[in-house]
């Protein structure tokens, strides 16, 4: 053969390999491989609920994005802050960890603005001091919640919240829920849900002292990362530390627009929340032994939701394991600081959702109550008290099998 | 055996290329190759500054060339053909003593994160224009300015002025490429190999990174089979954008391209490459200075910063490959109370193989060639946590229809990791053509 065929021989060869090469990549096998695939449906804190209109998966998208950006100095980040965004918080839209827990502090019911009260900024741009915890204070230690799932909370009327209250624990099961009726803030746009002249039925925060989720999108802009927008157009700073001089922040007032606001407000009110595990002979047990454990006394295992703008959020059951009402949950818990009408003893209940994948984005751990310091139902259960006595009495009798279905269904949510 | 750069195509030579392939080259096309290859290296005025000297047009070319033999200078061009107006009046210009040319490259990419793909397909990765006007016998004005996808901006990478002090020493001041590492200071898009720079260049060193300042050139021998390379600068060093700048952690990226100094205090930054063979170089590059702005509206608002940033970087052939490696660690003094989210320590590293696996492509086809190279790199932004980072390993298989252009299909997968140390994977395939023009 000469050389001259031996060579086009060579380049047939490698141009077939290639031509093989692209099918494999395009193929969905290799597509997957090489390419990259898309989680499956419930296996992320960050998608979309099912249903929503192609307008709304576009809002959902602006959200996402906004809700990942990483604001810098330069664009006004402080001049006293915790962190650069809502992601660098709420570890893949779910919950935070210890190195991201928020301080908040009182003396008493004062929130003490005066020393830099309800929370702490722990960082600081250059020109600005960092605040520390004054002494003698009242502490409560915060790990960031979940952000999936809240649109549906939000959807909840007050009325279906209520419904499950029993502030004189008038059935005599030894469970008082109660609602935390709150003053949603002035500066809410009418038709926000969860505004209005009030009281409103809290919902958002480890002690249920917020109504309105936009509420809660701004607060966490202005307090958490030094974001400032029509609706807190003031630099938060340290009122115990020397004065900021003017260029230290450098941007102007607002630094975010409030469509940007709207933005991250809708992202998260369409956020699913994961889908259950499968429901095992085990798991199935497990269910029926946190019903016979009284758990569902205060972890509700379905709520309902009213009407709402967005029609996938709207008049449907939501597997929310939670009342959202506020729980004595005993002294082991309390952090002794009252918030809003919510004692140093209570607590909303949490929603028992997402469970099932909180470990993937906690670094293989669960982090479970308000501050994440119980690495196990198991110890999250035996932490319980007040309110929750009879229930966690209920479960530590349990034999070992049963406490296992009962942990295993709670942890297939 | 002649030392094939990185592209993995020997451009100081078209005859070592076509004798390795026992293919004749016509005497036509040696002409034009060599006259070309003159020509460029007219155009880099230090032609007799090896490795460090990034040349304003073909900057490969011109260290390829110079390798070899680096204390054999090239004569600058012939100076009768410079108009005497020019010794007076050299900021008019003319065309006889004016060279400008550039390159360009478009990306058609079909990019996806975590099987999301991303509508954007198509995109031009570098845009490149420059002009080297010579005054007298022993002054050179350059410019160079780029569009440079990887800083997603027009970057002004050369506004300088040249001085020959002697036949191994150049002094020059102005805007340049800062001396830090072989990527910034030769990423031409037709000689690269793959679409994407590394990320070591392009997220720690933060290619391309002009700063201005002034410093020299220069050239040496070890003995006579051992030449090395030198460069010290004097330059405005990264600003406070490294902090201020940056979004979600320290970013040395958002402070390069700093043309105006905010602290009065310049930065040192050098490097040096030593060649112990002509396939070898090795090179040691640092810069070192404050980053910060003490005062603000005449208050002090803190004291100097440092960042120092050290990169090596390394190439070689073994084994029929071209390889290629280059590691950067940068030390940054963040403000106490930034640190819990501004790293202090970051550092990356990339190693790179490439392989001549034809040329010309086809018999008749001369000065074509087929190449294809792998390459791994990962950047870690912050040193003291597992997360925060980027790695990346990608493929790509060129066809060069000409030495000075490339067509690249290539694949890459990336993972992206959050300071909490979710994964986040992204992957694409790349069709990209650069060219000289």
């Amino acid at each position: 053969m000469s050389i001259r065929w031996r060579s086009h021989l060579r380049i047939a060869f490698c141009a077939a390999g290639i031509a093989l090469a692209a099918c494999v990549a395009f193929s969905s096998w290799g597509c997957g491989k090489l390419l990259t695939t898309e989680p499956a449906p419930g296996e992320r804190f960050d998608q979309p609920l099912e249903g929503l209109s192609n307008g709304e998966l576009g809002d959902f998208q602006d959200g996402h994005t906004q809700f990942r950006k990483s604001f810098t100095i330069n664009e006004g980040l402080g001049p006293i802050f915790n962190n650069v965004s809502c992601a660098s918080c709420h570890s893949g839209d779910g919950r935070g960890r210890p190195e991201n827990i928020l301080v908040r502090f009182s003396r008493g019911t004062d929130l003490v603005p005066g020393e830099g009260g309800p929370q702490i900024q722990d960082k600081a741009v250059p020109g600005a001091t960092a605040e520390r915890l004054p002494a003698g204070v009242d502490v409560s230690y915060r790990l960031p919640p979940p952000v999936f799932g809240v649109g549906l909370i939000e959807a909840i009327p007050d009325s279906a919240i209520a419904a499950n209250a029993d502030p004189g624990d008038a059935n005599g099961d030894g469970i008082s829920g109660r609602v935390n009726w709150v003053t949603p803030a002035a500066y809410l746009p009418a038709g926000e849900a969860g505004a209005g002249p009030g009281p409103r039925a809290g919902r958002f925060g480890r002690k249920a002292s917020v109504s309105a989720l936009f509420q809660q999108v701004v607060e966490a802009y202005h307090q958490d990362m030094g974001i400032t927008s029509t609706f807190h157009p003031t630099e938060n700073v340290n009122p115990l530390g020397p004065a900021v001089a003017p260029g230290v922040d450098r941007a102007p007032e607002p630094e975010v627009p409030d469509n940007r606001i709207n933005d991250v407000s809708q992202y998260m009110r369409m956020l699913a929340p994961p889908s259950p595990g499968e429901m095992t002979a085990t798991r199935q047990r497990g269910q029926t032994l946190f019903a016979g454990a009284r758990c569902v006394g205060c972890h509700v295992p379905v709520m309902h939701t009213g009407p709402h703008e967005i029609e996938a959020l709207a008049n449907r059951d939501v597997a929310i394991y939670s009342d959202l009402l506020l729980h004595d949950l005993g002294d082991a818990l309390a952090d002794n600081r009252p918030d809003g009408s919510a004692d140093g003893h209570e607590w909303r209940t949490a929603p028992l959702w997402g469970m099932r994948i909180a470990r993937e984005f906690l670094g293989g751990r669960l982090l479970l109550l308000h501050d994440g310091r119980a690495h196990s139902v198991d110890e999250a259960v035996r932490l319980h008290d007040g309110e929750a006595a009879a229930a966690r009495d209920a479960y530590l009798a349990m034999p070992v099998a049963d406490k296992a279905a009962l942990v295993d269904f709670v942890e297939s949510r | 055996m002649r030392k094939i750069p990185r592209s993995g195509v020997d451009r100081s030579g078209i005859e070592a290329r076509g004798a390795a392939c026992a293919v004749p080259i016509s005497g036509a096309v040696r002409r034009v190759v060599r006259a070309g290859l003159v020509a460029v290296l007219a155009l880099s005025w230090g032609t007799s500054i090896a490795g460090t000297t990034p040349a304003v047009s073909h900057p490969s070319i011109h260290r390829a060339a110079t390798r070899a033999k680096p204390p054999a200078p090239v004569e600058p061009p012939d100076q009768t053909t410079a108009p005497a107006v020019l010794d007076y009046a050299p900021y008019h210009g003319s065309l006889e003593s004016i060279a400008w040319g550039g390159h360009g490259e478009l990306r058609f990419g079909y990019d996806r994160t975590a099987g999301v793909s991303d509508p954007s397909w198509f995109s031009v990765g570098r845009a490149n224009g420059f002009f080297l006007a010579r005054l007298g016998s022993r002054f050179r004005l350059g410019a160079q300015a780029a569009y440079d996808r990887g800083a997603d901006d027009f970057v002004l990478e050369r506004a300088e002025l040249i001085g020959r002090v002697g036949r191994a020493l150049d002094a020059h001041a102005g805007i340049f490429l800062a001396p830090l590492g072989r990527t910034n200071l030769d990423h031409d898009a037709p000689l690269y190999e793959f679409a994407e720079r590394s990320l070591v260049a392009t997220q720690l060193v933060g290619v391309p990174n002009a700063e201005l300042g002034a410093g020299i050139r220069g050239f040496g021998n070890l003995d006579p089979t051992f030449p090395f390379t030198y460069e010290v600068d004097l330059v405005t060093g990264f600003d406070d954008g490294v902090i201020m700048g940056a979004a979600g952690g320290t970013r040395l990226p958002a402070g390069r391209n700093n043309y105006g100094d905010q602290n009065g205090v310049p930065a040192v930054a050098g490097r040096i490459a030593l060649q112990p063979s002509v396939d070898t170089e090795i090179g040691f590059a640092a810069q070192s200075g404050p980053y910060n702005q003490t005062k603000v509206g005449g208050a002090t608002v803190d004291h100097s910063r440092f960042v120092h940033l050290v990169v090596v970087d390394g190439e070689t052939r073994a084994a029929g490959f071209q390889l290629a490696a280059e590691a950067g660690g940068a030390l940054i003094d963040v403000p106490p109370a930034l640190r819990a989210l501004y790293a202090q320590r970051q550092w990356g590293a990339s190693v790179e193989a490439t392989r001549l696996l034809r040329a010309p492509l086809f018999h008749s086809w001369h000065g074509t060639s087929l190449s294809a190279g792998i390459r791994a790199d990962k950047v870690d932004f912050d040193a003291r946590i597992p997360g925060d980072s980027r790695s990346r390993l990608c493929a790509s298989l060129n066809f060069r229809p000409h030495p000075a252009a490339v067509i690249r299909f290539g694949w890459y997968y990336e993972w992206r990791r959050d300071r909490f140390n979710n994964d986040t994977p992204m992957a694409g395939l790349t069709l990209t053509a650069a060219s000289y023009f």
